[in-house]
């Protein structure tokens, strides 16, 4: 599925829908299976920059294709379409998988699951092709994972470049983080303003 | 595992070095789950799951292996973490088991457990960590191992792992292929641990496997293994407790001195050289140094030579076996001697003051500070007690009571030296006659119960006197 628009995509337009990269929470991103620990991050760029991989790119183990990427937002978004560029040489993925909204997926549990939605991916050097997705089912996606399970023939699997397409809702999914549960109080942990000294205590 | 080419024996030393490592890792980091499994017995079993509590886990190693019957090849332990941030706690359910020795080490299967186990961590934030002692040969191929190892390295778990047991090249080889084969970054480590004197606990405390987390790891290291401070008491934080230790080491050296001094005379006529005490603490090596033996009022200053006696006398009050007290000799050989942080710090005791004297000035000291005394006693360690009833058990000290509290100079300089009593004051100048007097009387009668009694009518009386004497002054 080629970019639908009628003029080249070296245009300006196009960078401004490709803007989720602005709210992907990039210290959390995380990656299983990389040969560089924390090289993952390096891939979520805005779209003009999208072939230059002077950074550093994603790059699986030896001998092994697979890569589980964890990416976790600052904010609910809805995904309309991912782009991803690969490497050369067989080292492009050829299949993706995406699961939202679970955290801690390794490869076991991505074999076993059924995903919310499954590509089959071209070799996409110029990062022209684009992937879209069943936007109903992307609507408040907090955190996504991919997880590229083969690729072209190669030795490993590179990826230079992950652009996500969509619009961002100012809405935040709520963890409850910190919460203490009390069974039974413990009134040392409550003190009230008369005891600690200071204020006026109300008598209701 | 019963071998005791590690002291006490491989399977303690083991229990010992998990028991130190579990408590570096929930101490390091609040958020840290520890969990413990066995890989060898009756197959792989998880003792503790991943929890913050370090009583649960410490609570699971002090059971006692059991032995089982026909048993062969000894058992290994395979210990799990996780690591750092995490939310809330997670509660390891039922019953500690009991650790038996028996079979054979199954590292693989104890490996993909622990790596189960780690997944389904309540805190899915936290980083995965693999700790394995392995003190069994390694029946597994190479091959099997760097599979395994791959595996943990794709779902970024990391592995150390502690060789001790046998020497056997073919097992170090494994274990080295298998650290290659999961080594990310230099995130894992293998120790090698040969048998020898040291304990493993203090081998592992200067890896990278304490050090390499960083701050926290060698922060509880370095205050496990020496705390620099007399008995490893704090006289800063309890006062009281140092006081009661440092007490009943000199009476306990006293006492030595004055049993080593008899030796010294009946082994003079056979052989030069001075006998030791008794031959329970072999291990201890002492230079006792018999003219300092009067009793003279000292300061609190002591040398090395009397730390190794209070260190005795400390090691005989806490019941310990004499191989813990050889630990602790060589922990605390250079701890500094002056103290002046103590409370009572110029409270000066004769050396041979005797217990139930003690008593008594224990007694007047916890008036003055407006305790009672139960409560100055609960908060004196139990060695105190108990080298109060060893040494009160002896019927020399007996008669010296009575002696010492007839000695109206005696126990008058005893009091001008505690804070706020006044020897010139009438309370205490009643008190002191009266004192003489019951004394008198307890000498001619020759019965221990009714000594005692004297005694502890002359303690109430003492307490009544400074009570009041202490109302005078103001106190």
């Amino acid at each position: 599925m080629a970019c639908l628009h009628d003029h080249s995509c070296e245009e300006h337009d196009c960078s401004s829908d490709w803007s989720l990269y602005k709210h992907i929470d990039l210290s959390k991103v995380s990656a299983l299976n990389e040969a560089v620990s924390g090289s993952v991050k390096s891939v979520f760029r805005a779209w003009e920059h999208r072939l230059n991989s002077s950074e550093g790119h994603l790059e699986s183990n030896e001998g092994d294709p697979e890569l589980i990427v964890f990416i976790p937002f600052t904010s609910d978004v809805k995904i309309k379409s991912i782009s991803v560029v690969g490497g050369a040489d067989g080292t492009s993925p050829a299949k993706m998988r995406a699961f939202i909204n679970r955290e801690g997926i390794d490869f076991s549990d991505a074999q076993n699951m059924q995903p919310l939605q499954e590509w089959d991916l071209m070799e996409n050097l110029q990062g022209d092709l684009e992937y879209q997705t069943r936007y109903s089912k992307f609507q408040s996606v907090g955190n996504i994972t991919l997880h590229f399970s083969d690729n072209l023939g190669g030795d490993t699997t590179q990826i230079h470049y992950i652009g996500l397409k969509g619009e961002a809702t100012q809405l935040k999914r709520d963890v409850v983080a910190t919460i203490v549960y009390e069974l039974m109080p413990n009134p040392s942990d409550h003190k009230t303003r008369s005891e600690t000294g200071g204020g006026l205590s109300q008598v209701e | 595992m019963r071998n005791g080419d590690y002291s006490p024996n491989r399977f303690q030393a083991q229990a010992d070095a998990v028991n130190l490592i579990c408590g570096a890792k929930t101490q390091s980091n609040p958020e840290n789950t520890v969990g413990v499994l066995t890989m060898a017995g009756k197959g792989v079993r998880v003792l503790v799951t991943p929890t913050s509590d370090l009583g649960k886990i410490l609570a699971c190693m002090h059971a006692a292996p059991e032995q089982t019957p026909g048993a062969c090849a000894p058992l290994s332990l395979g210990a799990r973490l996780s690591k750092t941030p995490r939310l809330g706690g997670y509660e390891a359910r039922g019953p500690a088991p009991c650790l038996e020795i028996g079979g054979e080490m199954n590292l693989a299967a104890g490996i993909q457990v622990a790596q189960l186990a780690l997944k389904h961590r309540q805190n899915k934030k936290q980083q995965q960590r693999i700790i394995v002692f392995a003190g069994s040969p390694v029946k597994y191929d190479k091959k099997v191992l760097e599979l395994i190892g791959r595996k943990l390295k794709k779902n970024s778990v990391a592995l150390d792992i502690v060789s001790f047991g046998e020497e056997d090249e073919e097992k170090n080889e494994k274990l080295e292929a298998l650290l290659a084969a999961v080594n990310n970054n230099d995130s894992s480590h293998i120790v090698h641990v040969p048998s020898g004197p040291s304990a493993l606990s203090d081998v592992l405390i200067s890896t990278a496997i304490f050090t390499g987390d960083g701050e926290g790891g060698s922060g509880f290291a370095a205050a496990a293994a020496a705390s620099g401070f007399e008995f490893g008491v704090d006289p800063n934080l309890d006062p009281e407790l140092a006081l009661a230790l440092r007490v009943s080491m000199e009476e306990e050296r006293a006492r030595q001195e004055a049993a080593a001094k008899k030796a010294a005379e009946e082994a003079s006529k056979q052989e030069k050289g001075e006998q030791q005490s008794t031959s329970q603490d072999a291990t201890m090596t002492e230079n006792v140094n018999p003219g300092t033996s009067e009793p003279e009022k000292k300061t609190h200053d002591l040398t090395d030579d009397e730390n190794a006696l209070l260190q005795q006398a400390l090691a005989m009050s806490m019941d310990d076996s004499s191989s813990t007290v050889a630990v602790r000799d060589t922990d605390m050989s250079d701890a500094s001697a002056d103290d002046h942080d103590l409370q009572l710090d110029r409270f000066i005791l004769p050396h041979q003051l005797p217990v139930d004297l003690f008593m008594v000035v224990e007694a007047l000291c916890c008036l003055l500070e407006n305790q009672t005394l139960y409560e100055h006693r609960s908060r004196l360690a139990i060695p105190l007690q108990l080298s109060v009833q060893e040494s009160a058990a002896e019927q020399s000290n007996q008669t010296d009571v009575n002696k010492l509290l007839a000695d109206q100079s005696f126990v008058s300089s005893i009091l001008t030296s505690l804070p706020g009593v006044d020897p010139n004051d009438p309370h205490v100048k009643d008190l002191l006659a009266s004192m003489q007097s019951q004394s008198e009387q307890s000498k001619e009668e020759d019965k221990t119960p009714k000594e005692e009694e004297n005694k502890s009518s002359i303690l109430y009386t003492v307490l009544r006197g400074v009570q009041a004497g202490g109302a005078c002054n103001g106190i």
